[in-house]
C-alpha cells in the first residue's frame, strides 16, 4: 500500500477516529466527494478500516496517533539528541532494518534512527514476515558503527532487550497502583506479556571480522494490532493495548521513550559490555525454570532453562543432569510462562 | 570416529580444566567426562570452552582433524549458527567454484539473535565450504577455503 498525498490527508483528518463527513474531507482537499470515497476504498482494501454512515460521515474503526518528529523529538532526552545524528519518519517502507542496511553501504555513521507507519516487508529473523499494518505499532530501526568486530559486541542483543523492558515499564506504570506492567524477555531478547509475544527485536551486523562493524538494531512492538490482520502469525502474541486494558498509548511518546533508553544503551555497549546488563537481564527472564526444547539446525535439545551465564548464553539442564550452554538456536518452551 | 581422533581429545581435556565434553559430528556422537561424580558442569555447546569470551581460543577437534588445508582458510569469528543464504528460499551467497573479492558476503552466523554478515578478507575462488547450512559453528572453525 503506497499513499497519495490526498490519501495521507485523509488519515490524517480521520486519526482522531471522529466522524467527517464526505462534505468536510472533500472541502477540506480541494477534492470531490467521489475522489474522497474512492481513497477510502482504497484504504479500507489496504487494511485501514473504517465505517460510513449516512448523515454522519467517514470514521476510522481506530482511531490512530501518527507519528511527528517535532513530538518524538519532545520527549529526547539531552543526552538522546546528542547521539542522534538523523531522524526520518516514514509513510512506508520495505522494512526499517532493510532500509538501513542498504544505506550503511554509502555511509556509516552512528545515530541513524528510522521509524515507519507502515512496513511492506516487516521481517523477523530468517525471512519470517513481521506483521506491520498502518499507523498502530511501533516499527524503528537504529543504525550504529562499532571500531571492534563483531564478536565484541555479540552480548548486545540481550541490552537491547533490557533497554526495551525499561522504556516499557517506564511508560506503563498503572494509574494508582504505582506498580509497573508485566513484561519479561525470553532468551535473547523477545519482548513478551503473559506467554504472548509483544515485541521482537532484530540485529543485523555487517563489516570486516576484526572490526570495525556496523549493526542495525530493529524493533518491532505490537501497540495495537487488529486481529483481521494478525491472522498470519503462527504463535501466541499480544499488544500493549490487550495487556494494559486501556486505550492505546501515545505513539510518539512511547517512540522518544524507546530511544531515551536504547541510544545510551548503544552507544555505551562497547565499553561497559554485556557484565552492565546481565543481571537486570535475569531480573525480567521469563522462561527460567521452564522445560523447554531448543532447536539448532536439525537438532533439539530439551530440559529444563536455567536462566543464562555472564555471556549472555543460555543455559539448559539436560534430564541427565548436564548443563549446557548456547550462542543460538530457538526456544519453544512447553508449558506457560510467567 | 577416529581413534586418533578421539585420543586428541582427551589429551585436550587433560590439558584443560574441562570436566566434560560432548561432541556431534553427523551421526557420531561422544561424550568424554574426567569425573564420574562431577557436580552438574556447564558444557559449551559441542566444543571445548570455545567462546573468546570464555577463555583462551583453543583449536576445535574438527580443526585437529582436518588435514592439508592448503589455500586461505576463512574462520568463523565466534560461536552461533551457519547460514548460507539471507533466509531460507534465497540464493546462498557463494558456491563452491565462485570467485569473490574482499568484502563481499560469504554467509551468516548467528549468535544471540545477532545476524553477522561474514566477509571475504582475502580474493579468490572459494574451493571448500566445510559447514552444512543451519548447523552450529564454533570459534575459530574453518567455514571456507578461499584459493
Amino acid at each position: 500500500m503506497f499513499l497519495s498525498d490526498n490519501q495521507k490527508k485523509i488519515i490524517t483528518l480521520l486519526a482522531d477516529g471522529e466522524f467527517h463527513s464526505g462534505t468536510e474531507l472533500a472541502h477540506r482537499l480541494g477534492i470531490s466527494r467521489a475522489a474522497i470515497c474512492k481513497h477510502l476504498k482504497v484504504l479500507s482494501e489496504s487494511g485501514l478500516q473504517h465505517s460510513a454512515v449516512s448523515g454522519k460521515g467517514y470514521r476510522l474503526d481506530n482511531a490512530m496517533e501518527l507519528l511527528e518528529q517535532s513530538k518524538i523529538e519532545a520527549i529526547l532526552s539531552n543526552q538522546s539528541k546528542g547521539l542522534l545524528s538523523t531522524l526520518e519518519i516514514h509513510d512506508h517502507i520495505n522494512s526499517t532494518n532493510s532500509y538501513l542496511v542498504e544505506l550503511s553501504q554509502q555511509n556509516a555513521s552512528s545515530g541513524f534512527v528510522c521509524f515507519a507507519e507502515h512496513q511492506t516487508a516487516g521481517k523477523g529473523r530468517r525471512g519470517r514476515q513481521w506483521v506491520s499494518p498502518y499507523g498502530s505499532n511501533i516499527y524503528l530501526s537504529i543504525r550504529w558503527y562499532f571500531q571492534s568486530g563483531p564478536a565484541s559486541i555479540s552480548g548486545l542483543s540481550l541490552a537491547i532487550g533490557v533497554a526495551v523492558i525499561r522504556a516499557l515499564r517506564q511508560s506503563l506504570v498503572f494509574p494508582g497502583s504505582g506498580t509497573s506492567m508485566d513484561v519479561g524477555l525470553k532468551w535473547p531478547n523477545d519482548i513478551y506479556s503473559q506467554g504472548k509475544k509483544l515485541g521482537g527485536i532484530l540485529i543485523e551486523v555487517s563489516g570486516e571480522t576484526d572490526g570495525p562493524c556496523t549493526a542495525v538494531i530493529g524493533l518491532g512492538l505490537n501497540l495495537f494490532l487488529p486481529e483481521t490482520q494478525a491472522q498470519t502469525i503462527t504463535q501466541a502474541w499480544t499488544d500493549l493495548t490487550k495487556v494494559t486494558g486501556q486505550q492505546p498509548l501515545s505513539r510518539n511518546k512511547l517512540a522518544g521513550t524507546l530511544l531515551n533508553q536504547l541510544l545510551p544503551v548503544i552507544s555505551g555497549f562497547e565499553a561497559v559490555g554485556i557484565s552492565a546488563y546481565i543481571d537486570e537481564w535475569r531480573h525480567y527472564d521469563c522462561l527460567k525454570g521452564q522445560s523447554a526444547t531448543l532447536f539448532i539446525g536439525q537438532q533439539q535439545i530439551k530440559g529444563t532453562i536455567e536462566g543464562v551465564d555472564n555471556n549472555g548464553l543460555l543455559l539448559i539442564k539436560r534430564f541427565d543432569g548436564l548443563v549446557q550452554a548456547f550462542a543460538s538456536g530457538e526456544v519453544s518452551f512447553s508449558s506457560s510462562v510467567r | 570416529m577416529d581413534i586418533r581422533k578421539i585420543k586428541k581429545l582427551i589429551e585436550i581435556i587433560e590439558e584443560s580444566d574441562i570436566a566434560e565434553l560432548e561432541i556431534k559430528e553427523g551421526e557420531e556422537a561422544i561424550r568424554i567426562s574426567r569425573y564420574s561424580a562431577a557436580p552438574p558442569q556447564v558444557v559449551y555447546s559441542s566444543a571445548p570452552s570455545a567462546s573468546p569470551a570464555l577463555g583462551a581460543p583453543q583449536t576445535a577437534p574438527a580443526v585437529a582433524a582436518e588435514e592439508k588445508i592448503s589455500g586461505h582458510v576463512v574462520k568463523s569469528p565466534m560461536v552461533g549458527t551457519f547460514y548460507r543464504s539471507a533466509s531460507p528460499g534465497t540464493k546462498v551467497f557463494v558456491e563452491i567454484g565462485q570467485s569473490v573479492m574482499v568484502g563481499d558476503t560469504l554467509c551468516i552466523i548467528e549468535a544471540m539473535k545477532i545476524l553477522n554478515q561474514i566477509e571475504a578478507d582475502q580474493t579468490g575462488t572459494v574451493t571448500k565450504i566445510l559447514v552444512d547450512n543451519a548447523e552450529p559453528v564454533e570459534y575459530g572453525q574453518p567455514l571456507f577455503i578461499i584459493e
